[in-house]
């Protein structure tokens, strides 16, 4: 089978290339430069070569695209900015997925695989304490989060018009927070690094990490589960740690952090304060903070990830302690969580 | 809506069009209509983060539906031409981010249109109208440092940055099909700044690139020449040093004015009073005074919320829409669009003209050799 795989080159991409390959797979991957092209092909044996393509070119441009899905049974695909505006992360993301998009429901492909986000979800309206599973719906404002955020429920959106117009054959896994060798294990679900100070948002909540290697195989169990079209999964490890005991690792084991500790009870009225100052000062402090944003990022919430485990037949193998010690170690060669 | 507003639109919502509209938010006598991309998605996140109520994929589309009095071009140069004449024969006025054209014979295609129609081209150039600039405009004017002799801009540019990497990974990318390529986009400002104080409708220019050592493979480092009959100026585009800083200094005939944008400053250069080893406690003690007085000037711009980092975009905006209403002189006038371009044509072209000479020199040398 032939899996075309955008993103290849990157954090989650090199790890899911290796899991294709190491399954027996032909893989495809589209890498903008041809210098990460050539990264990417000397990661793996000769005998992994022999079924590994690499072609350089841009998602945004039709024939590319057509020629890249030309023969494919399966795209994966991954490629998506974490970092920039609002504009460039639609322009190097949402706008590539149209264009692959349209291309993979002309070409009548077996099945498109969406690397989302956990982000996605309107978590607003959720209690304190509830599980976030793959009922929750999508955020209806996600102009009103982050720019990563806002990309990634267009770019989903994207997908699911052509599933629902085109019938193209969807599968949407939305990850948590991605960490691994090569990643720093401090994101903003844990706060935000503001002048090399980190703002601690709470701590006692659960964050929705995921070990690099195990989304990996994830994204790999997608491409041959059966009876899964249309439906979409959340990627979270299992015994999920709290944002205080992130730190706590984080203490041990890379060093101590400049910190200030914002309690969870006074989130609210931080981010009530940031948004009244950003408001009152016409934009010249950035929203950085918001009500809305706070309560999707930093609500006690626990995440499910049966849904996962029922129809992909995954499991999370690496836990977090052993997650943690592979991050904190020298990362020489990426990819090598994969193999635990 | 305001019958009295000015209906704006604005077409390429990328990165740049993000300034605008937030700007566009701060002034009143403005609304915004319509925005417009060829790709929907960006027109519409555009329009749904800045609450513009239509977003389009089409100009003509936008410009009949929304009957624009001004237009905002946001878009790649290459595309400045055709879409600037496609907004004046719909009889709207415009605004051209920069560089305004590919080269002065697109920039006199555009402003001839638009005097034949009577309409207005405002070139973004939006430094000259930073508060700092204004201030050094000012001071020279006042004649706090005699008449300008020479001006040293600096610019430096971050290739690790969002944009810079995808340069550097997309060989085809549009900037390295600029006629000069990565600095056509960018030393817009620094040059402006140079010519702010050359009177000269031609300046004299000598210009050279180069690539840096283990940097990508297209030149990323600029030096320009320029000559007026009474001042001359130094561009040095680099993408090498740090920190990145827009800065430039003024040299006049008595004293120097430094102007810092990043630091939003303007500092007086003087000749001490003191003689010997007195006048070095007498210049850090001059410079020490100012260095409070801009604090203290900054820190009040901090708490009226006036440090915005687009502070010249919005005074822009502003006297070009004054111009519009009133008509009234423009910001920019159109002959400084077009010399502005006439002079990146002619750095451009000078460079290239370098870049052979060296070419062929390497082969006389090695033919030479061998």
């Amino acid at each position: 089978m032939t899996i075309c795989v955008t993103g290849g080159s990157g954090f989650l991409g090199t790890r899911v290339v290796t899991e294709l390959l190491a399954r027996g797979h032909h893989v495809r991957c589209a890498i903008r430069s041809a210098a990460k092209a050539a990264e990417v092909a000397r990661r793996h044996s000769d005998e992994q070569r022999s079924r590994l393509e690499t072609v350089v070119g841009n998602l945004d441009r039709r024939e590319f695209c057509r020629e890249f899905l030309d023969g494919c049974d399966v795209v994966i695909h991954i490629a998506a900015p974490l970092t920039g505006s609002v504009p460039a992360l639609f322009a190097n993301g949402v706008i590539p997925t149209r264009v692959l998009v349209g291309a993979a429901a002309d070409r009548g492909i077996r099945r498109f695989v969406l690397i989302s986000s956990l982000a996605v979800y309107g978590t607003q309206a959720l209690r304190p304490g509830s599980v976030l599973d793959e009922r929750c719906p999508v955020d209806r404002l996600p102009h009103l989060r982050d720019a990563y955020t806002y990309s990634k429920v267009a770019q989903e959106l994207v997908c699911w018009e052509a599933h629902n117009d085109r019938g193209l054959p969807l599968v949407v896994l939305r990850p948590g927070v991605l960490y691994g060798p090569g990643r720093a294990l401090l994101t903003p679900r844990i706060g935000l690094t503001i002048g090399g100070v980190l703002v601690q948002m709470g701590g006692r909540q659960q964050v929705p990490y995921c070990f690099v290697g195990n989304c990996a195989r994830a994204v790999a169990s997608a491409v041959d589960a059966t009876g899964i079209d249309g439906m979409r999964f959340n990627i979270v490890d299992d015994s999920l740690p709290s944002g205080d005991e992130v730190l706590r690792r984080h203490r041990m084991h890379v060093g101590r952090i400049r910190r200030i500790k914002i309690p969870g009870w006074a989130i609210g009225s931080v981010a009530r304060a940031c948004e009244w100052g950003s408001a009152r000062s016409s934009g010249m402090f950035p929203p950085v903070l918001t009500p809305y944003k706070a309560a999707a990022l930093w609500k006690r919430l626990r995440f499910s990830n049966e849904l996962a485990k029922t129809h992909l037949g995954w499991k999370p193998l690496v836990t977090f302690d052993e997650g943690v010690r592979l991050t904190v170690q020298r990362e020489a060669a990426p990819g090598c969580g994969i193999g635990h | 809506m305001d019958s009295n507003r000015l209906r704006v639109a604005l077409i390429g919502c990328g990165q740049i069009a993000d300034a605008h509209l937030q700007e566009l938010r701060r002034i009143p006598q403005a609304s915004v209509v319509g925005v417009c991309d060829v790709h929907i998605d960006l027109a519409r996140q555009a329009a749904t983060r800045f609450g513009v109520p239509k977003a389009f994929d089409d100009v003509g589309s936008m410009l009949t539906a929304t009957r624009p009095d001004v237009v905002h071009i946001t878009t790649p140069p290459h595309s400045h031409r055709a879409l600037a004449l496609q907004c004046l024969a719909s009889r709207a006025h415009v605004y051209v981010e920069k560089p305004f054209t590919i080269d002065a014979g697109e920039a006199t295609e555009v402003i001839d249109a638009a005097e034949a129609r009577g309409l207005r081209v405002c070139l973004g150039h939006d430094q000259l109208f930073d508060p700092a600039w204004q201030e050094c405009r000012r001071r020279v004017a006042d004649g706090d440092i005699g008449s300008v002799i020479h001006v040293d801009a600096l610019q430096g540019y971050d290739l690790a940055g969002p944009f810079g990497r995808l340069l550097q990974d997309e060989p085809g990318h549009w900037v390295h099909r600029l006629p000069g390529g990565l600095f056509q986009n960018v030393i817009s400002h620094a040059l402006a700044r140079i010519l702010d104080f050359i009177p000269d409708r031609l300046p004299a220019v000598s210009a050279r690139w180069s690539m840096a050592p283990d940097g990508p493979a297209f030149p990323t480092e600029l030096r320009v020449l320029v000559a007026g009959g009474s001042c001359t100026g130094h561009l040095t585009f680099s993408t090498r040093v740090r920190p990145l800083r827009r800065s430039t200094r003024v040299l006049g005939s008595s004293c120097a004015l430094d102007v810092d944008l990043d630091a939003r400053t303007v500092t007086l250069d003087r000749a001490a009073a003191l003689p010997g080893p007195l006048a070095k406690v007498e210049l850090t003690c001059d410079r020490f005074k100012q260095a409070g007085r801009h604090l203290t000037v900054n820190l009040t711009r901090l708490g009226r919320h006036e440090l915005h980092y687009f502070e010249g975009m919005h005074t822009l905006f502003c006297r070009f829409y004054e111009a519009i209403s009133t008509d009234g002189p423009m910001p920019v006038p159109h002959r400084d669009a077009f010399r502005a371009t006439r002079v990146m044509d002619t750095v451009f072209a000078s460079c290239r003209s370098a870049a052979q000479m060296v070419a062929s020199d390497r082969e006389l040398v090695s033919g030479s050799a061998q």
